[in-house]
């Protein structure tokens, strides 16, 4: 009984394990490829792109605000990843960084200064990315010429970690500590949950605003360099989905679209569910009616869960 | 909503009400963008050209006076508009052996169902509305995708008045049912006891729950709404090329969204009217316009847009603190 009443509480929680679990039996028993090496791999390579986006957008959520520009960030990162890095990648590196930084300062600021929702400056910031992409791409396929960069790239370690996901689920856990333990972890949840409350209490409600669409600009352009390196090329159509994607996985972990609820580890499950739904349906060969479909519900029993329906049944089993 | 009740003396200090300034601001700039490329830009003021902005406004347009319904009432927007006219585009070609009218009320159906069913769970279950529609968008795509099997259909017959006609040269007959349905927007929002209790719900939802208004049978109405727009811009988008695919709508949210807030619909809900829609959408479709007569390439009239979004929003914030 104490366990059904924990699902009760907390029937996200639960159901996100249960659906990763039931995804998992269910993919492995009709291709046992699916726990093979190769394949853990690849799942760490969508995990560690749409996962950067993801834990970016889930510390604007998390602040009280919404980040819209992070997929288009990725295209524009990795393009500029490859423009600037054909003489020195690390140049390129920190081109394609400190930009993502900038967008996210000037998101952080405006939103801060004009008092007006984030919901509508990142919208247009979005829609100016998504234009200056393909401008940088000009109409060609941008390439990378540093193939010892790509393969290092795409070495593995225990066969199944690659350096990006190595460096993803890093930084998933360096911003669990970071929320739970420092002061401005605990500013941007307060921020988030009371600003008003936050600000009287001493909190420094900017600067955690700030931190977090810095933090949400970084995430998502390193996310797009380590794929313009991982791949050796880039396109402005690259994170194309990502972002409602990012937003899915932010709330199917638990993130609240009102703020300050929400926890890194949460929005990584988040992130693997849809990561081995698309993997496990790729892998038995669905169509992509299927597929959108078998998303689209997915997301619904989410969505389900965290609204009437589970309310009645908290009710009914506490 | 305080033109209608101040005396006409104060009418005009009410266009320039904190919460009134940027939609006048932008309704101004709409026209003299218009005047000033009519008189400066070679055939910008010609019927082919006029009616090359009044199509593209048409679409958007109609689409984002629906997703407005949804925005004014509280539920920030909704993400299956694209999915949900790319389906309508589809359905539309499909029946289009059967004429048009009956072409164009199976598409209704088709957007009208979806929106219901978006109501129901995001009214009557309290889901949350943007994963909700996230997911409606995956499902509408999906099922559009196993009734096309992922390929383009094409008409049968030629072109149709709703197509390609015009009532007067220069304004296409798509154009006049925009402005039908603006209007008959702007009164059922301003005017009925269901517009009043869709803004009260966007103003504060606990207060108007509590004040016993109908108000998951409003947020039902609002997504119906946003679905039919959307069903009718796929509708017209495959009558203007004949075809109806997946394709067909795929900015269509991002580009509603950015219509209506430049327009001057706040995204918190419960303020802007839906002629703000309308002149927000009619500034960007000129906008954009221009661009193109003077041959700026797509990326060029993409970044402008995002600009615009960002200096329409700054200039009202900031202008609405100055008059307050």
């Amino acid at each position: 009984m104490t366990l059904l009443k924990h699902i009760a509480e907390n029937p996200l929680l639960a159901l996100r394990w249960l659906l990763l679990l039931a995804m998992g039996t269910l993919f492995t028993l009709a291709n046992a490829y699916f726990l093979a090496p190769g394949n853990l791999y690849a799942l760490g390579e969508t995990f560690a792109l749409l996962g950067l986006v993801a834990l970016g957008l889930a510390l604007t959520m998390l602040a009280g605000e919404f980040d819209l520009s992070g997929g288009a960030m990725v295209a524009v990162a990795g393009l500029i990843m490859l423009k600037c890095g054909t003489e020195s990648a690390l140049f390129g590196l920190l081109a394609a960084l400190g930009f993502g930084a900038l967008v996210g300062l000037f998101n952080g600021l405006v939103t801060l200064k004009l008092n007006v929702s984030s919901l509508v400056t990142t919208l247009g910031v979005m829609i100016l990315l998504s234009g200056f992409a393909v401008w940088l791409e000009g109409g060609q396929a941008v390439s990378f010429a540093n193939y010892d960069l790509t393969d290092a790239f795409n070495m593995d370690w225990f066969a199944v970690l690659s350096p990006r996901s190595t460096l993803t689920i890093a930084l998933f856990v360096a911003t669990g500590l970071m929320l739970a333990f420092t002061r401005m972890g605990r500013d941007i949840i307060a921020a988030g949950s009371h600003r008003k409350a936050a600000t009287m209490a001493g909190a420094n409600v900017p600067g955690a605003i700030i931190t977090s669409f810095v933090l949400s600009g970084l995430f998502a352009a390193l996310a797009g360099a380590l794929l313009a390196i991982t791949l050796g090329r880039a396109s402005s159509t690259f994170g194309a989905n990502l972002l409602l994607q990012a937003a899915s996985a932010a709330i199917l972990g638990g993130v609240a679209l009102s703020g300050g609820v929400g926890r890194p580890f949460g929005v990584a499950i988040g992130v693997l569910v849809l990561a081995v739904l698309n993997n496990g349906l790729g892998l038995i060969g669905a169509s992509s009616p299927a597929i959108l479909l078998l998303n689209g519900a997915v997301l619904l029993i989410a969505v389900l869960a965290g609204g009437a329906p589970a309310a009645w049944l908290r009710a009914r089993l506490a | 909503m305080s033109t209608a009740t101040l005396a006409p003396s104060s009418r005009l200090s009410g266009l320039f009400a904190p919460a009134r300034v940027q939609a006048t601001v932008i309704q101004i700039a709409t026209v003299v963008m218009f005047l000033l490329a009519c008189v400066s830009i070679d055939n910008f003021a010609s019927a082919a050209n006029l009616s090359s902005i009044l199509y593209a406004a048409s679409t958007v347009g109609i689409a984002a006076v629906g997703l407005a319904s949804v925005t004014i009432s509280g539920n920030l927007f909704a993400l299956s508009l694209g999915a949900t006219a790319a389906f309508s585009s589809i359905v539309f070609i499909m029946a289009s052996g059967l004429g048009v009218w009956p072409a164009l009320a199976a598409s209704l159906l088709l957007g009208v169902a979806f929106g219901a069913l978006q109501g129901l769970v995001v009214g009557w279950l309290r889901c949350n509305a943007i994963i909700s529609t996230i997911a409606a968008g995956s499902l509408i795509a999906g099922l559009a995708t196993w009734v096309s099997d992922g390929r383009t259909v094409l008409a049968e017959g030629g072109p149709t008045w709703l197509g390609s006609g015009t009532i007067v040269p220069g304004v296409p007959w798509q154009a006049v049912l925009f402005a039908a349905i603006v209007i008959v927007g702007e009164v059922l929002m301003q005017r009925t006891r269901a517009g009043w209790e869709l803004r009260l719900r966007g103003t504060n939802p606990d207060a108007a729950e509590l004040a016993g208004l109908r108000v998951t049978r409003m947020v039902i109405l609002s997504y119906v709404l946003a679905g039919a727009g959307a069903a009718i811009a796929g509708a017209l988008i495959a009558a203007q090329s004949g075809t109806g695919n997946l394709r067909v709508g795929a900015d269509l949210d991002f580009s509603a969204i950015a219509a209506m807030l430049v327009g001057g619909i706040a995204i918190g809900g419960g303020r802007g009217r839906i002629i703000d829609v309308a002149s927000g959408t009619l500034f960007l479709a000129v906008l954009t316009n221009i661009l193109l007569v003077n041959n700026f390439a797509y990326e060029v009239q993409l970044m402008v847009k995002g600009l615009a979004v960002l200096v329409a929003v700054t200039a009202g914030a900031l202008l609405a603190r100055k008059s307050r």
